[in-house]
């Protein structure tokens, strides 16, 4: 077991989360940068391509996003890795549970549901999933 | 399997973090080694054999 002295993370792990979120934060700043002023002025502008290139550019911070997303995974050990795979699929079969469970309610009546609130069902399976795991390991 | 890492590690008097940075890996890592958790891959366990100056198999008994 670690003792109270030691250090949580070690350096090499510091540098690589610092890198990822400056990263990750530098490409959410150019995705909402050029997403007020795609909704802003885009659906105003007469129809053609420079009206469709106006309203998909914000897809440019999103694969920024994917690419510190990427970047990160390959920065992960071994250990680390097994770790988010895991977490991943329990998130992925949780949100499966959710999803269809809900799906046969709106059948029963229940008001129905944006395809957004899949990806809000999947990261907080995610995140709960993933702190209860690291909970159980620092133990 | 298990492994003498926590006290070839205490002879040296080297924390885990310190451990992690020199195997290139994260202090959970070094933990979850530690308590029988998770077996490294081979060229984690050389690397690790390399650091201590051992054989694989005076550290990583079945």
């Amino acid at each position: 077991m670690r003792t109270r002295t030691e250090p949580k993370y070690s350096a090499g792990e510091c540098k690589a989360a610092t890198r990822y979120l400056r990263e990750l934060f530098g490409s959410i700043a150019i995705y909402i940068a050029l997403l007020v002023p795609s909704v802003t002025y885009g659906p105003a502008m007469e129809a053609g391509p420079l009206k469709t290139l106006a309203l998909i550019c914000p897809i440019v911070g999103f694969l920024l996003m994917i690419w510190a997303v990427a970047r990160q995974v390959g920065r992960m050990d071994e250990y680390q890795r097994v770790v988010m795979l895991e977490t991943f699929a329990l998130a992925a079969a949780v949100t499966a549970a959710v999803t269809f469970t809900y799906g046969f309610m709106e059948n029963a009546g229940y008001p129905r549901m944006t395809m957004f609130a899949v990806w809000g069902v999947m990261g907080s399976a995610w995140l709960v999933i993933g702190l209860f795991r690291r909970w159980k390991m620092d133990r | 399997m298990n492994n003498t890492i926590r006290e070839l590690r205490a002879e040296r008097g080297w924390s885990q973090a310190y451990l992690a940075d020199q195997l290139a890996v994260s202090r959970q890592t070094v933990n979850a080694i530690e308590t029988g958790r998770y077996d490294p891959s081979l060229p984690l366990a050389f690397a690790i054999a390399q650091l201590f100056d051992k054989t694989i198999e005076t550290i990583f008994t079945p």
